[in-house]
C-alpha cells in the first residue's frame, strides 16, 4: 500500500533535482555571459534616512564571478539597500547573467531558470501522479495552445498599428476558450453550451462596463496608472479584463452545466423551472468563492507599490486612487462576469434542454 | 457618479438579485477580505513580524471565503482544513522560491513609475514578495477545496456506504474535472492581469534569455504555478480527508476494510 506513492515521489524528487541540475548548468544554451558568484566581501557604506524618516542601509559587496560559459573570472561591485526595493543582494552560489558593453559588464538579471523550472516539474509531476498521463496530457496540452495563441495575438498587436486592440485579444479569448473547453469537456453537447454561456456572459459584462463608462464618463478611472504601458492603456485594459472575465465566466458555466446535465441524465423530461433552480442554487454556491480567487490575484498584484507609495509618505485615499484603481475596477468587472453567468447559463442550458424534452 | 462606484454598486445588485441572501455574504465577504488584507498591509508596514501577520491574515482571509461562501458546515469544515494545510504548504514553498529567486520589488521596467520615490524605505520587500505569492493563492485554494468537498459529499450522501476504493475513484474524476477549470480560471486571470507587461516585453524585443529569468515575468510565472499546486494539492488532501471521514463513520458499524 505504501510502496508505490513512495515510489513516485522518489521519481518526481528525481525529475525535479534532474531540471534544476540541467538549468544550473545550462549556461552554453544562453548567448551572452552568465556568470556564478564565487566570492562575496561585502561592508555596510552607509546608513540612510530618507526625507520620509525611513532608516535604510546601504551595503557594497565585491563580488567575484566565474563566467561559466567564457572560462574567465571578473570582479564586479554591487551595491544594495537592505530593503531591496529595486536592489539585489547576491550571494554565493547565485547565477547571473552579464551583459558586456564596451569594456564594462554589469549584471543584467539574475538566473532564475534553474528554479523556475524546477517548480514547473514538481507542478507536472504530480499533475501526472494525480491525474494519470492521458488527462494530464489534455490539460497540458490546452495551457501550451493558449499560450501560443497569446504569443500569436501578441504579434498581429505589435505589427499591426491600425489593429483594433479590444477586437484582437477578444478573438484571443473566443480562441482560448474554445481550445480550453473543447480539450477538458471533448466535443459534446456539454461543450457546446459551456462556451455559448460563456460568450454570451462575458458580451453583456463588457456591455455594462462600456455603458457604465460612457454615462460617467469614466470619472474615478485612472488608465494612465497602468504600467508597462505601451500603448493606449484603456484598450489594453479592456482586452485584460476580457481575457479575465472569461476565464472565470467560463470556469462557473462548466460547473452549472455540468451539474445541469447530471440532472438531464438523472430524469431526461424535467421542466424549464427544474433546471432554472437548480442552475441557480448550484451558481449561488460557488459565486462568491469565485469573485474572490480574480480579487486576490488582482489585489495581491498591486501589494509592493502599495506598499512603497505608503513608505513615501502617501496617504490611504491616494493609494486607492492612484494605485488599486484598477485593481479594484477588474475586480467588481469579474464579479459582474461571474454573478451574471448564473442566470445566464440557467436560462441557455434550461431551455435547450426543456424543448429536448419536449421533441421527444 | 464614480465608474467604480457605480459598477459596485451593480455588482451588489446583480449578487441579492441573483444570490439572494447568500449573494448578500459573499459581497460581505469580498468587503472583509479587504478589509483583511488592508489590516495586512498596515502590519507589515508597521514592521510586525511578517511570516505572523501573513499566516493569520491567511487563516482569516481562508475563514471567511469558506464559511461565508457555503452553508454545510460538513462541507466548510473539511474544507477549512484542506486550504490551512494547503496553504502551509505553498508557504514554506514560496519561501524557499523567494529565497533563491529573489522576486522581490521592483525592475528597471518599473523605472517611470519609481520616479521621485525613495528605495531606500527601511521595509524589506523580500517579506512583501512573500506576501503577494501567498495571497495570490489564497482565492484558487479556497475554491478549490470547497468544490471538490461540496461534490464529494453530495456523493457521499447519496450513496453512503461505498468503499474506499471506489469513493477515491469518484474523487479522481471529479476532482479531474474541477482541476482543468481551476486550473484555465486562474491561466486566464493570471494572463489577463499580466497583459501590458507581457507586451512590453515583446515589443521591446527582450532576448529570450530574459523571458525565463527576468524579475517581474518569472514572479507571475511561480505565483501562477503556486495556484496550481495549490489547487492540485487542495483537491488531494480535500477527496483524502472525506475519505477519512468517511471510513470512520462506517467502521463504527463494521470493524476491519
Amino acid at each position: 500500500m505504501l510502496q508505490k506513492p513512495t515510489k513516485k515521489i522518489i521519481i518526481i524528487v528525481l525529475a525535479v533535482v534532474a531540471v534544476w541540475f540541467f538549468l544550473r548548468n545550462d549556461a552554453f544554451l544562453y548567448h551572452g555571459p552568465v556568470g556564478q558568484v564565487t566570492h562575496v566581501t561585502e561592508k555596510m557604506t552607509q546608513a540612510t534616512t530618507d526625507e520620509h524618516g525611513n532608516d535604510d542601509k546601504v551595503y557594497t559587496q565585491q563580488l567575484t564571478i566565474a563566467v561559466l560559459n567564457r572560462h574567465q573570472t571578473l570582479k564586479l561591485t554591487n551595491t544594495y539597500a537592505q530593503s531591496q526595493v529595486i536592489t539585489n543582494r547576491y550571494r554565493v552560489g547565485d547565477q547571473l547573467l552579464l551583459e558586456t558593453v564596451g569594456e564594462a559588464t554589469h549584471i543584467l538579471s539574475l538566473k532564475r531558470d534553474a528554479w523556475l523550472g524546477g517548480l514547473t516539474t514538481l507542478f507536472v509531476g504530480l499533475l501526472v501522479i494525480y491525474s494519470r498521463w492521458r488527462a494530464t496530457s489534455w490539460l497540458l496540452l490546452s495551457l501550451v495552445l493558449n499560450v501560443v495563441m497569446f504569443g500569436f495575438a501578441i504579434q498581429i498587436d505589435i505589427h499591426d498599428k491600425n489593429a483594433n486592440v479590444l477586437l484582437v485579444f477578444s478573438i484571443l479569448a473566443l480562441c482560448l476558450a474554445t481550445a480550453s473547453l473543447a480539450l477538458v469537456l471533448g466535443k459534446t453537447m456539454q461543450m457546446a453550451l459551456t462556451l455559448v454561456t460563456t460568450i454570451v456572459t462575458t458580451c453583456l459584462t463588457m456591455m455594462i462596463l462600456f455603458m457604465v463608462l460612457a454615462l460617467t464618463h469614466s470619472k474615478g478611472v485612472h488608465f494612465e496608472t497602468m504600467s508597462y504601458v505601451t500603448q493606449l492603456p484603456s484598450a489594453i485594459f479592456m482586452a485584460q479584463t476580457v481575457i479575465g472575465v472569461l476565464g472565470a465566466v467560463m470556469d462557473e458555466s462548466a460547473d452549472i452545466v455540468a451539474m445541469q446535465f447530471g440532472m438531464q441524465r438523472e430524469n431526461a423530461s424535467r421542466h424549464f423551472s427544474d433546471y432554472w433552480q437548480g442552475g441557480l442554487s448550484v451558481g449561488r454556491d460557488i459565486m462568491g468563492t469565485l469573485v474572490n480567487v480574480l480579487f486576490m490575484i488582482f489585489i495581491a498584484e498591486t501589494l509592493p507599490m502599495v506598499f512603497l507609495m505608503l513608505r513615501n509618505g502617501n496617504n490611504w485615499s491616494y493609494i486607492m486612487d492612484q494605485i488599486m484603481n484598477l485593481g479594484i475596477l477588474q475586480t467588481v468587472v469579474s464579479g459582474i462576469g461571474i454573478v451574471l453567468a448564473v442566470p445566464v447559463t440557467s436560462v441557455v442550458v434550461g431551455l435547450v434542454m426543456s424543448r429536448k424534452a419536449v421533441m421527444q | 457618479m464614480n465608474a467604480i462606484g457605480v459598477l459596485l454598486l451593480i455588482l451588489l445588485g446583480l449578487m441579492i438579485f441573483v444570490g439572494r441572501g447568500q449573494g448578500l455574504k459573499a459581497f460581505l465577504g469580498l468587503v472583509c477580505n479587504f478589509v483583511a488584507i488592508f489590516v495586512l498591509i498596515v502590519l507589515i508596514n508597521w514592521q510586525f513580524n511578517p511570516y505572523i501577520v501573513i499566516a493569520v491574515t491567511s487563516l482569516i482571509i481562508l475563514a471567511i471565503a469558506i464559511y461565508l461562501g457555503a452553508d454545510d458546515l460538513e462541507v466548510t469544515n473539511v474544507a477549512f482544513k484542506t486550504s490551512v494545510i494547503v496553504v502551509a504548504i505553498l508557504m514554506v514553498l514560496a519561501r524557499i522560491m523567494q529565497y533563491f529567486g529573489q522576486f522581490q520589488g521592483f525592475a528597471t521596467e518599473n523605472s517611470e513609475e519609481l520616479e521621485g520615490l525613495s528605495m531606500t524605505v527601511g521595509l524589506s520587500f523580500n517579506h512583501i514578495a512573500l506576501a503577494v505569492m501567498v495571497i495570490s493563492v489564497l482565492g484558487a485554494v479556497a475554491e478549490a477545496a470547497m468544490a471538490i468537498t461540496a461534490d464529494l459529499s453530495e456523493v457521499v450522501e447519496r450513496t453512503p456506504n461505498m468503499s474506499a476504493t471506489s469513493l477515491f475513484g469518484h474523487a479522481r474524476i471529479i476532482g479531474g474535472q474541477i482541476l482543468g477549470t481551476a486550473i484555465n480560471t486562474l491561466f486566464f486571470g493570471v494572463l489577463g492581469a499580466n497583459l501590458p507587461l507581457i507586451i512590453w516585453f515583446v515589443r521591446l524585443k527582450y532576448p529570450m534569455a530574459m523571458f525565463f529569468n527576468a524579475k517581474l515575468l518569472t514572479a507571475e510565472v511561480v505565483t501562477m504555478l503556486l495556484g496550481m499546486l495549490g489547487i492540485l494539492l487542495s483537491i488531494w488532501v480535500a477527496s483524502w480527508l472525506v475519505v477519512r471521514a468517511n471510513m470512520q463513520q462506517q467502521k463504527v458499524g463494521i470493524k476491519n476494510e
